[in-house]
């Protein structure tokens, strides 16, 4: 599929054109902090981000979301028509997650349909990273700065144009029907690209994963745990602000008489998480919790979907209020595991 | 001045005297103006143990799970000694959880610190736009950043303290057993002390609401606030009560809302305004909007400092017949 | 304060009033037996005493839906519990304060105090509350939204 290529003020036109038509979900600049939200007007898109600090799971998974009302007889889906979205500015590690939280809501043939009805309405435009984070570590886990994983286009920004890269067959209808007639990208546009992968890349630490899943599971009582939850406060700011996490609550709301089922984020950070009816709680101190996340991520996920369910954004790095670090975490793992 | 030394000195010599058992204080993390607490149990571990402008943590909040009587333990429970690194507001958190019979005091070896104050990293990050921290050192006064986009800047630490260091009252220990360091005269008056919550005060009702509005609006219910907080020790939290359900679990604007005003107002009269619920927010809210308000209140209806003496009950504790009855409705 | 016209036509102020049963509440019975007239606006909820009011129940009453509330005790040095109304006059003057602070019309909120002679008083109460909340018309500010998303 060609790649093409817009100028910055071209590309805001294309922006606003799909916000026009379809609903436009892209990065804004909220005083300093940057973060998703719908777009009326393709001015307010900012571009100079690593990454916004909430990941962008949310478009098609959000916080809280009514499923149904209910009265005393009957229960309607509250489900609105989903509209046509665009999420433009989505990175390619928050992209490929949404191919692992596919995995979790669509699980066995059967669809969770409300993500499934946002997935199914969503394009994704992701900005593929000329420099790495901080915290990024995504090389370490299977993926890439450029990594088209989850993409339908890649857009990559060369200064003063940006390249779209068609991914999907949705990608190149969107291009084909927003962008008809934009100019081909050079050998020298793509040449300059793959420079911006390579020191993108290169700017990433090599961060230990522990593969050795029975390895892994042979840590299960080990008192490592300890040491990190120690530290560890106990707060959802790392599994809210992960692009995989997809734990969530059901509770029951309500409002004048009507009842409303509302799905929440919940997280296993919390220890009302798994407390039983009974008041026995199978993971009673912080560092079963700590473990849970850990394992979760590393060992329960490879197991069941043959996929390591971290994209390696660093938010939970840069989140933690007390500065708790997941790469030394998995350093110190895999140390353990490989002295057996 | 750096106490580090000190700090490290007492708790080496506290722990090989075993006067305590284990000592919390702060270690660096591995990202720029970020600590956390640290308890270390060996002398030998004594230089895990820092002292700078990012120990914004409240000690204190550690001590009920610390000491308290492990679920299921049959027999007398003997509390471990604990050593306690404490500057004024971790102290006075202390006496709070004294009065509030949450800790025993004779578990606790309280190594008091004086604080010149902590850096506002909410403020720091703030400063570099929509750039990265990357790198941070303090020195001499002076706090000088690297951020993502290669930019460099270096500010007074005066200008990047956290605003309730600002107007704190009370930068030594108002309890110790030891004692570090001299602390500088405070001498912030009301007016300065509460400028915000007049300012605030100021502006039309409605304004008021969208401005609490917009700050509470980003709030993603970690509860990192809850967590870092001395003061919210209770076994089941009120947010996360079913029986009754005072709020949802979700982040509709008035489960937010009432979340907070809530454990705000929960902190009435035990609020020593340490500021370590706003540096542990990870979407930087400005929580003590609400918490100042009350102090305020507090202060100026019922008088006295919240929790410097293990003598004085917590205003909300006490009354006096003429206490202020402005607010009420009088059908005359 | 919302638009006169844009409040559906047939509104009616809603207010919980909780009344503590040795003072405020007898003294609205007083009211009632009596045949003192007072607006039907009201639903009364009977607490052991003031003291034992929740401060977040006025909150959670509001974002219920109800536009108005009433919080009512004894007179100071009155209470049968002797000095349950003294710690609820604490508590209530920061709460109803903060609420204000925020941004919540004042008016919504009212603490009083109604002994179990005074039946007149009682219902003077309830006409300027529930006036005071009709003018500022429906809730809006703390109600749930749960609203469908997108």
């Amino acid at each position: 599929m060609t790649v093409l290529k817009a100028s910055k003020s071209d590309l805001r036109k294309l922006l606003g054109a799909i916000a026009g038509e379809k609903r436009l979900i892209a990065p804004i600049a909220d005083r300093t902090a940057v973060r998703f939200a719908e777009i009326a007007d393709s001015a307010e898109i900012c571009l100079e981000y690593r990454n916004p600090r909430m990941s962008a799971r949310s478009a098609l998974f959000p916080q809280s979301e009514v499923l149904l009302t209910f009265d005393g007889e009957t229960a309607t889906d509250a489900r609105p028509e989903y509209r046509e979205t665009v999420l433009f500015g989505v990175r390619p590690c928050d992209a490929r997650a949404f191919t692992m939280l596919d995995r979790v809501f669509r699980w066995e043939g059967t669809d969770d349909p409300y993500y499934v009805g946002r997935r199914e309405a969503a394009t994704v435009v992701s900005l593929a990273c000329n420099e790495s984070g901080a915290a990024c570590f995504c090389t370490s886990v299977g993926g890439a700065p450029h990594d088209e994983t989850g993409s339908d286009v890649l857009a990559i920004d060369l200064g003063d144009d940006v390249l779209l890269r068609p991914v999907s067959e949705r990608g190149e209808t969107l291009l084909a029907t927003f962008a008809p007639g934009m100019t081909e990208a050079s050998e020298a546009d793509l040449d300059r690209a793959a420079k911006f992968a390579e020191a993108a890349k290169a700017g990433q630490p090599d961060v230990a994963i522990p593969t050795d899943l029975e390895g892994l599971k042979k840590l299960f009582d080990s008192e490592v745990w300890e040491e990190f939850a120690m530290t560890c406060l106990g707060c959802g700011a790392c599994t809210y602000s992960c692009p995989t996490c997809h734990c969530f609550d059901i509770t029951d709301e309500e409002k004048r008489g009507v009842g409303y089922r509302v799905r929440s984020w919940d997280t296993c950070a919390f220890p009302l998480f798994t407390l039983h009816g009974s008041g026995h709680n199978p993971r009673p101190a912080k560092n079963a919790r700590v473990r849970q996340r850990v394992l979760h991520k590393f060992l329960y996920c490879p197991e069941n979907f043959e996929q390591v369910f971290c994209v390696g954004c660093g938010r939970c790095v840069t989140n933690c209020p007390t500065g708790i670090d997941i790469r030394k975490i998995l350093g110190r793992v895999s140390q353990l595991v490989a002295s057996g | 001045m750096s106490y580090q030394e000190d700090v490290r000195r007492e708790a080496a010599k506290l722990l090989d005297e075993k006067t305590v058992h284990l000592f919390i204080g702060y270690a660096d993390s591995d990202l720029p103006l970020k600590t956390a607490a640290h308890a270390i149990r060996s002398s030998a571990d004594a230089d895990q143990l820092v002292w700078n402008p990012a120990c914004t943590a409240n000690l204190a909040a550690l001590l009920p799970d610390l000491l308290k009587r492990p679920e299921g333990f049959r027999g007398e429970w003997e509390p471990p000694k604990v050593g306690i690194l404490a500057k004024g507001c971790v102290s006075r958190s202390i006496v709070g959880l004294i009065k509030a019979n949450q800790i025993p005091r004779d578990a606790l070896t309280i190594v008091g610190i004086a604080c010149d104050g902590m850096v506002s990293r909410h403020w720091v990050v703030d400063q570099l736009g929509t750039a990265e921290l990357v790198d941070a050192t303090i020195d001499g006064g002076k706090v000088s950043v690297r951020a993502s986009d290669g930019t460099e800047k270096t500010f007074d630490l005066d200008e990047a303290l956290a605003p309730n260091c600002r107007v704190c009252t009370h930068r030594a220990a108002v309890i110790h057993d030891v004692a570090i360091g001299e602390a500088a005269e405070m001498d912030v008056d009301e007016a300065a002390r509460y400028e915000s919550v007049r300012a605030f005060a100021e502006k039309a009702l409605d304004d008021r609401w969208a401005a609490f509005e917009e700050e509470i609006s980003r709030c993603i219910r970690c509860y990192a606030c809850r967590e870092a907080c001395p003061n919210c020790y209770c076994n089941e939290c009120f947010a996360e009560e079913t029986e009754p359900k005072w709020i949802g679990v979700t982040t509709d604007l008035s489960d937010l809302m009432l979340f907070h005003l809530g454990r705000a107002f929960h902190q009435a009269g035990r609020c020593v305004d340490c500021g370590a619920c706003v540096a542990a927010c990870p979407q930087a809210i400005d929580l003590r909007l609400l918490n100042q308000k009350i102090n305020h209140d507090v202060q100026t209806l019922y008088g006295g400092e919240v929790s410097v003496s293990l003598e004085q009950p917590e205003p909300l504790l006490q009354f006096r017949m003429e206490d202020d009855e402005g607010f009420m409705t009088d059908p005359g | 304060m919302t638009d006169k016209a844009t409040i559906q036509a047939g509104w009616e102020p809603r207010i919980a009033a909780f009344l503590c049963n040795w003072c405020s509440y007898a003294g609205a019975d007083l009211a009632g037996v009596s045949r003192i007239q007072y607006p039907p606006n009201v639903r009364v909820i009977r607490v052991p005493c003031s003291g034992r009011i929740n401060p977040l129940f006025v909150v959670k009453a509001l974002q219920s839906g109800l536009d108005g509330v009433l919080v009512s005790g004894c007179h100071p040095g009155d209470c049968h519990y002797i000095s349950g109304n003294l710690y609820a006059r604490r508590k209530f003057a920061l709460m109803k304060n903060l609420l204000e602070y925020v941004g919540i019309e004042p008016n919504r909120v009212h603490f009083s105090w109604v002994s179990a002679a005074e039946g007149i008083r009682f219902a003077q109460l309830l006409d300027g509350v529930i006036e005071s909340v009709r003018e500022l018309g429906p809730t809006t500010k703390m109600i749930k939204k749960l609203e469908a998303v997108q």
